[in-house]
């Protein structure tokens, strides 16, 4: 009997939903619409919080429009973008999703009809201009640059103390002035100078770009590996610090934060965005200096870089005008925003007008009073541009295996060349 | 209510017929429905635990796979050279420690390809203080947490067995964290059975559940037990981690009788249980049925009531129309024959009805005609004799009469009074002959007035004119007739018993027409009398006077025999003012 009702109702109902639906439902099922923004991002702490503090910004002055934030694995991101833009379908896709810049280019290039060029509704030239590059294509302005991946040495005072200099004499120094530093700072404590993990070269496009320099040529698809003399003397480094014994491994991000919470190991050169993991350890509070990365002694290298960061895409689904205004009157032009952004997450953006802001003033104790936020906005104007292409990753692990063998005895010209052949091959 | 009382007892045929029909109905009903559902259960059961069996196989198979992926890359870690020397070396320079690092994830890629297909993270960790890990989304726990675990204490306590373990980070204050399945199988080295690591494999719980989620429905759960009775699995989030010796035992001892399902209460309802041990998992994996749920789903018995009831309601009403109908025209019959009151033979029942009804109608007709005919001939019959007696009684002229008239006629020849005696035998000759000779029954009044006045001249010549008779009657009705000597007996009655004490007095005889009959009144104004209750005249003291047999007593049988009961004789009397008898027969046409 009961179910007798329950088929009549549906029945009835759908001849209602024939009747009077039809037209109105057929937005609703794509990814966005108009009255609402779905937006995809990973990592709760930081680039979800951040986005929903431009939710609440945004809403306060446009109360109609409903902005959902969805958290998702980076790896999924990537995988369902994927899925999603090949298949040429928008259906079930957000209205604005982070991408990594390394791997920006690869999305923009693979699908390029399916992002929105946004360049109207900011002013690119704000931004800081190594970011542009990556979220851009053939000078349309795709992305808005979020987060700066700026990146700065971190190191223990005063493990620094014992060994007999000061967080002043890691001022604009080489890497091989680093090396040295290190090893009198191991002679002297038995810490450890740096961690690496063997399977991620983080620290090599750090060195990289701070010379002007990729994996890749200016085209962005080209491997630019043999005869790339910044690559080349950033396998030298990379060598020499092992060689120098001043190097601990680590296999992942957990032993990575805990060899530093620790107290094993005295220097980190790593993006700005590790700050957070730095003044865990509250106990080190104090015992912290961030100074400017060391450059590459024998090319035109500064001393700035970047790792990491990451910039917001909007897609070319139904609310693609909306979504633009939205990251345009946010991330594009609130200043007050950005101090938000550094007070609550100590996030720092490429904003370059929100650096006079007086969150980016603030002095941070853990790190004895230093200025951080202001230097790493400092550095970030100097990170040289450079088209990180779309092959970032997989040349990088040819790279690594590379890189072993460069350490076991091969050299390293012969390392690289073999690179090259091999990503000549597997890209093309 | 009385009407009411009436109805039912004329229909109480049909009521009791009906109740036993609704009381039969409903029982075969409730027994049928009963009999349906309970057996259907059975069914249900039967079907559901071997399916569900067949469902735990899969769902094995599904884990087996995982499984065989595990022990193989547990297996090729704990056999490989580069994790044994990364798990026992000490730290070495910058470059071997680079070097171990390095080996151990090309080892690890090369052999967790079978776990590729798996959301797994693998962690191992070594004696000599080193770990390694490949993912820690799925169990973020850090190094120095894992070397404390729990699940490590348990892995080292058995090293030889790969164990499934159950791990809430939360529980350990580790904020955005799932549950999350953990494998873990000790490192040992072969020839000196020294413990050197332990590998783990995590995997969210909630992925772990995937290997059998497509099987579960609302009441329908799976439950992944360990041997020691706690769940490490189950779509049950609440079940979740809950150690329970009392499913442990249910799950043994399913496995020691062989039996293919339990029925228990499971966590405070009653449930179909299917267990299974799977030795290579060292895990139980329970299949628990909310019994009322599944069986709610898969036999609706409130259709199956509502259905029962309606049909049940069909019945009724058909049974009652047809019991109705059939009972009718008997109850009608058998209402007919009871108001049928007892001589009236000649009433017909109508035949209507079904067949049988008609049959009987007409049956009982014909038994009434019969009765009735039998009745009237022998009510004719007896008629005939009594008619026949009364005649004989009324031909017997009293001798006594004779004898003293005869001596009257002796006296007046002897005295002298010749024309005197003439008048009297004249008298007498056609008294007797009408009383003898006229053989018809009946005469006409002025005959019956001519013998009265014979009758009563004889009386007078007899006895003297103290007592006069007068004649009152009515001109028209002298045609009519009357039965012979009808009110002789009367007249008589009042001479020799109407005047004792008065010495004189008079007699009116009345004939006139009353309506449709013919009224005749002897009225005498002597002593009168007591009448009993009855009306009935006192018997007369003495046959002498009396003329005929008939005495008064048989006018009154005679009329009411030849005419009916309508008709007959009435006396009024009183002490001291006469009597007055009145006989009232149809008007007959001569």
């Amino acid at each position: 009997m009961k179910k007798w009702i329950a088929v009549l109702l549906v029945s009835m109902m759908a001849i209602t939903a024939c009747s009077s639906g039809g037209n109105n439902n057929e937005g609703a099922a794509e990814g966005g619409s108009a009255d609402k923004l779905v937006v995809w991002a990973w990592d709760a702490n930081f680039n979800v919080k951040a986005m929903n503090l431009a939710k609440e910004a945004y809403q306060a002055e446009n109360s109609g429009v409903e902005i959902e934030v969805i958290e998702n694995a980076q790896n999924d991101i990537i995988q369902r973008l994927n899925t999603g833009l090949s298949s040429g379908t928008t259906r079930g896709l957000p209205n604005i999703v982070l991408i990594e810049d390394y791997r920006a280019q690869s999305f923009l290039q693979a699908y390029p009809d399916m992002f929105e060029p946004i360049g109207d509704s900011f002013q690119a030239s704000d931004f800081a201009e190594y970011k542009l590059g990556p979220t851009s294509v053939d000078g349309e302005q795709y992305g808005l640059p979020f987060d700066s991946g700026v990146a700065g040495l971190f190191v223990r005072t005063d493990y620094l103390e014992e060994a007999g200099y000061t967080a002043d004499d890691l001022q604009n120094i080489t890497w091989d002035d680093y090396i040295e530093i290190g090893t009198k700072v191991k002679e002297a404590t038995g810490k450890d100078w740096i961690t690496l993990d063997p399977n991620d070269l983080g620290i090599l496009r750090m060195m990289i770009q701070s010379a002007g320099s990729w994996y890749v040529q200016e085209d962005g698809k080209t491997a630019d590996l043999k005869d790339n003399a910044a690559l080349k003397e950033a396998f030298e480094v990379y060598k020499k610090m092992m060689d120098a014994n001043i190097v601990r491994i680590h296999s992942d991000w957990s032993q990575y934060v805990a060899n530093y919470n620790s107290g094993e190991v005295a220097s980190v050169p790593t993006g700005n965005w590790f700050t957070s993991s730095i003044t865990a350890a509250e106990d080190q509070s104090g015992k912290w200096a961030i100074v400017p990365v060391p450059r590459l002694a024998n090319n035109d290298s500064v001393n700035a870089t970047n790792l990491g960061g990451s910039s917001w895409y909007v897609l070319n689904v139904p609310g693609k005008e909306q979504a633009a205004d939205f990251l345009g009157k946010t991330f594009g032009s609130d200043v007050d925003l950005y101090q938000k952004l550094v007070e609550e997450i100590s996030a720092i953006g490429t904003y370059m007008p929100a650096a006079e802001g007086e969150a980016y003033k603030a002095p941070n104790e853990f790190f004895g009073g230093q200025n951080v936020i202001s230097d790493f906005a400092t550095w970030t104007n100097e990170i040289p541009n450079v088209n990180y292409g779309m092959n970032t990753y997989a040349i990088e692990d040819i790279l690594v295996v590379e890189m072993q063998s460069y350490l076991g005895g091969k050299s390293v010209d012969q390392a690289l060349a073999d690179a090259q052949a091999q990503a000549d091959t597997q890209i093309k | 209510m009385q009407r009411m009382f009436d109805r039912f007892k004329y229909n109480g045929l049909f009521v009791k017929m009906f109740l036993v029909m609704l009381v039969s109905i409903v029982a075969v009903a409730v027994t049928v429905t009963w009999a349906t559902i309970s057996m259907s259960e059975r069914v249900f059961m039967n079907t559901f635990s071997l399916t569900n069996s067949k469902i735990i196989g899969q769902i094995e198979a599904a884990m087996d796979t995982y499984n065989y992926s595990v022990v193989l890359t547990a297996n090729g870690i704990s056999q490989s050279g580069t994790a044994r020397s990364f798990l026992t070396e000490e730290n070495g320079n910058s470059l071997e420690q680079n070097n171990s690092y390095y080996s151990m994830g090309r080892m690890f890629s090369q052999i967790s390809t079978g776990l590729e297909a798996y959301e797994v993270g693998i962690y191992i960790t070594g004696t000599n203080g080193r770990s390694y890990a490949t993912e820690r989304t799925f169990w973020p726990i850090t190094d120095s947490e894992l070397r404390q675990h729990p699940a490590t204490e348990r892995a080292i306590a058995e090293p030889r067995r790969l164990l499934y373990q159950y791990d809430d980070p939360r529980e350990a204050g580790i904020a955005d964290s799932e549950p999350a399945v953990v494998v873990t199988k000790a490192m040992m080295d072969r020839s000196s059975s020294t413990l050197y690591g332990v590998i783990y494999f995590s995997m969210l719980e909630s992925e772990f559940r995937r290997f059998y989620s497509s099987f579960t429905t609302p009441g329908n759960d799976v439950a992944i037990m360990g041997t020691d009775g706690t769940v490490i699995s189950s779509n049950r989030e609440d079940w979740l981690g809950r150690q329970d010796q009392e499913w442990l035992a249910h799950a043994v001892q399913m496995q020691e009788e062989g039996l293919p399902y339990l029925e228990a209460n499971i966590a405070g309802t009653s449930s179909i249980l299917v267990a299974n041990y799977n030795p290579s998992l060292g895990l139980y994996i329970l299949n628990i049925i909310d019994k009322d749920r599944a069986i709610g789903q898969f036999i609706d018995t409130d259709t199956i009531i509502l259905w029962v009831i309606f049909i049940v309601m069909l019945a009724l009403i058909i049974v009652f129309l047809i019991s109705r109908r059939l009972t009718r025209s008997l109850s009608l019959l058998v209402k007919q024959i009871s108001t049928i009151s007892k001589y009236e033979f000649d009433h017909h029942v109508s035949t209507t009805g079904s067949f049988e009804t008609r049959q009987l109608a007409t049956a009982f007709n014909a038994m009434m005609d019969e009765l009735q005919e039998y009745v009237s001939q022998l009510v004719h019959t007896q008629k005939q004799q009594r008619n026949a007696e009364l005649s004989a009684l009324q031909q017997q002229i009293n001798p006594h009469f004779l004898y003293n008239t005869l001596a009257s006629v002796k006296f007046m020849v002897q005295q002298g009074s010749k024309e005197k005696a003439a008048e009297i035998i004249n008298s007498l000759i056609s008294l007797l002959q009408n009383a003898i000779g006229n053989a018809s029954e009946t005469i006409p009044v002025s005959q019956e007035l001519a013998n009265l006045r014979n009758y009563v001249y004889i009386n007078h010549v007899r006895y003297g004119e103290r007592i006069k008779v007068n004649y009152f009657v009515s001109p028209d009705c002298m045609g009519y007739h009357v039965p012979k000597l009808m009110i002789q007996p009367f007249i008589e009655n009042a001479f020799f018993h109407g005047f004792s004490r008065k010495t004189e007095g008079h007699i009116y005889i009345m004939v006139s027409q009353d309506g449709e009959s013919l009224l005749c009144e002897v009225v005498d104004n002597g002593d009168g009398m007591v009448l009993d209750a009855e009306n009935h005249l006192p018997a007369p003291r003495g046959k002498r006077q009396q003329f005929t047999g008939i005495g008064v007593k048989n006018v009154h049988e005679r009329v009411r025999l030849l005419y009916g009961d309508g008709y007959g004789v009435t006396i009024t009397s009183e002490l001291g003012e006469g009597t007055k008898v009145r006989i009232r027969i149809p008007l007959i046409e001569g």
